[in-house]
């Protein structure tokens, strides 16, 4: 059996008092691409948050490549190849482009098949963000905010790569440019988790799709499956 | 017309001790989120620790400028252990650990009575430093000016350090957004410690270099810690350019106020303050309400 790049097994999560995650389990396939859908409000971010250490279980099992990872602190998640571009983007706004990928460097894992992502390879990939190496990241625009983010993410050559929302906010044609660098992503054999609110943006890149309702699991199924059953989606994502 | 230059000599080269002071208490702020109040116990055991090798207090005599640096080095380990051992125990809890900088202040102030006892300690100007320099009529003393030196030679190293190297990039990451810096794999944790014992170690050091001009006696750490807070607030937690411009806007306030309104000194010094607050609550130069 193949391991799983990031297992959730029964994981129970709070803020506080508030209990957020019932019982929630999925699995991203190594190399695969899940898609993560659910109304405003519905977990979806919370279960990046567990993913990533920012949160921990309070019941439950989270796993990285079969290694046990529920009780570990986000810089030693990062440290096992997982790497989160967060809901807002998040970038470090007092420092530069090239600070912010800079402060997220780290070593590609010994035996890693793929050729390791440096600076030179981000700004290949993003070269507006060459042009502005040198500029503090709070005066981007949202949609190279969002290249940043993405880049700051790969500069920790993870094999693991959870994407909160990256399109939210952002205009059409931006978001059609995001979702080719997703793409690529995929193609490079990278494992991602891609969260979005819009299911069509979702299907076309997806390999598998895990619907959160209200804090649960409530679908596991695939792009070509959930096209077809309009009354599901409905049911849990609402009208769109 | 002296009067005035000398006031504004005295004011910058207070505001240059200031600065050594305050600017680890605002990356300690900026960073940790607490104020750390065991600085001015640290200034002050800088002070008597420093003082201390220059008299031969503990078997061996050293020049002014090493006792210096020895002093700072050991109060700055002594910084990283209070780090380490004490706040490091209390996660998250701020409350907690701004309680604990608190008793530690206490402790350190019996301590110091303990050893140095109650008579201020004089320190001497360092030798070759101990004259004038004249211009246009004016005498400046030549150690206030050493010290407007040093206070601005380490306001540059600090800049560079911050601005110019890797780990002061994540520096200035974990003071931006200190869960997205753990995200990308900084180790936050160890940032604080850094930072912890240089921040002690600079505000030994300008305990010592202090010296000279304020003397060394019990109740100096709680003369200067409000002063820090004081800087921190006016500039912004986090923010070097604002601990430095604080630090010679306190300087000076501090300074005019005793000169001018010496019965109205700590309402003219914190007037400041309380605006800030009202009308810029992160500070002139910061980016967080801390
Ligand atoms: N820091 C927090 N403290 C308390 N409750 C929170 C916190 N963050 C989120 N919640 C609550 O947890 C639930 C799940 O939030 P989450 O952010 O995971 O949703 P989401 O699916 O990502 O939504 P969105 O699409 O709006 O980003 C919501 O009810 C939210 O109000
Ligand atoms: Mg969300």
């Amino acid at each position: 059996m193949a391991t799983s790049a990031l297992r959730l097994e029964n994981v129970d999560a709070f803020y506080g008092d508030s209990h957020v995650l019932q019982n929630v389990s999925f699995e991203l396939g190594e190399a695969r691409m899940l898609g993560l859908l659910g109304r405003n409000g519905a977990g979806k971010s919370t279960c990046m948050n567990v993913g990533m250490g920012l949160l921990s279980a309070r019941r439950g099992e989270v796993s990285v490549f079969g290694e046990p990872v529920t009780k570990l602190s986000p810089e030693m998640i990062a440290a096992r190849g997982v790497a989160l571009v967060p809901q807002g983007r998040r970038i470090f706004r007092s420092l530069t482009v090239r600070e912010n990928l800079i402060v997220a460097a780290r070593k590609p894992d010994a035996g890693s098949k793929h050729a390791p992502w440096t600076i030179d390879t981000v700004f290949a990939m993003f070269p507006r963000l060459k042009e502005r190496s040198n500029q503090m990241a709070a005066h981007l625009s949202g949609g190279e905010q969002q290249m940043l983010a993405i880049g700051r993410a790969l500069m920790g050559n993870p094999r693991v790569l959870l994407m909160d929302e990256p399109s939210e906010g952002l205009a059409p044609q931006i978001v059609a440019e995001v979702m080719t660098t997703i793409r690529k992503l995929k193609e490079s054999g990278l494992s991602i988790v891609l969260v979005e609110q819009n299911p069509n943006l979702v299907f076309d890149v997806a390999d598998d799709i895990v619907i959160l309702n209200t804090g649960g699991v409530a679908v596991v199924s695939t792009p070509a499956a959930l096209r077809q059953d309009d009354a599901l989606l409905r049911q849990h994502l609402g009208v769109f | 017309m002296n009067f005035w230059i000398v006031l504004t000599v005295n004011s910058i080269t207070f505001g240059g001790l200031l600065f050594l002071l305050a600017s680890g208490f605002s990356l300690i702020f900026g960073l940790m989120r607490i104020p750390n109040l065991t600085h001015g116990s640290l200034f002050m055991l800088g002070a008597y620790v420093g003082g201390s090798i220059v008299i031969g207090l503990f078997g061996f005599k050293l020049n002014f400028w090493l006792a210096a640096v020895l002093a700072s080095l050991t109060v700055a380990a002594l910084g990283a252990l209070i780090e380490r051992f004490l706040l490091r125990q209390l996660p998250g809890d701020q409350l907690a650990q701004v309680l604990v900088t608190l008793g530690i202040s206490f402790m350190a102030a019996d301590f110091c009575l303990m050893v140095w006892g109650g008579d201020p300690m004089s320190v001497a100007t360092p030798e070759g430093l101990g004259g004038f320099a004249r211009a246009g009529g004016a005498v400046f003393p030549l150690y206030r000016l050493a010290i407007i030196a040093i206070a601005v030679v380490v306001a540059v190293a600090l800049w560079l350090l911050l601005d110019r190297t890797r780990l002061g990039a994540m520096i200035r990451a974990g003071v931006d957004d200190p869960d997205m810096a753990r995200v990308v794999g900084i180790r936050v944790s160890q940032l604080f410690t850094i930072v912890f014992a240089l921040g002690a170690g600079l505000a030994a050091f300008a305990g010592i270099i202090g010296g000279p001009i304020l003397s060394v006696y019990p109740g100096l750490d709680q003369d200067m810690l409000p002063l820090a807070l004081l800087v921190v607030i006016i500039g912004g937690a986090g923010s070097l350019l604002g601990s430095f411009v604080g630090s010679i806007l306190v300087g000076f306030i501090y300074n005019f106020g005793q000169a001018l309104l010496p019965e109205l000194a700590y309402f003219v010094l914190f007037l400041p303050m309380l605006l800030v607050l009202l009308l810029r609550p992160q500070g002139l130069f910061g980016r967080h309400v801390p």
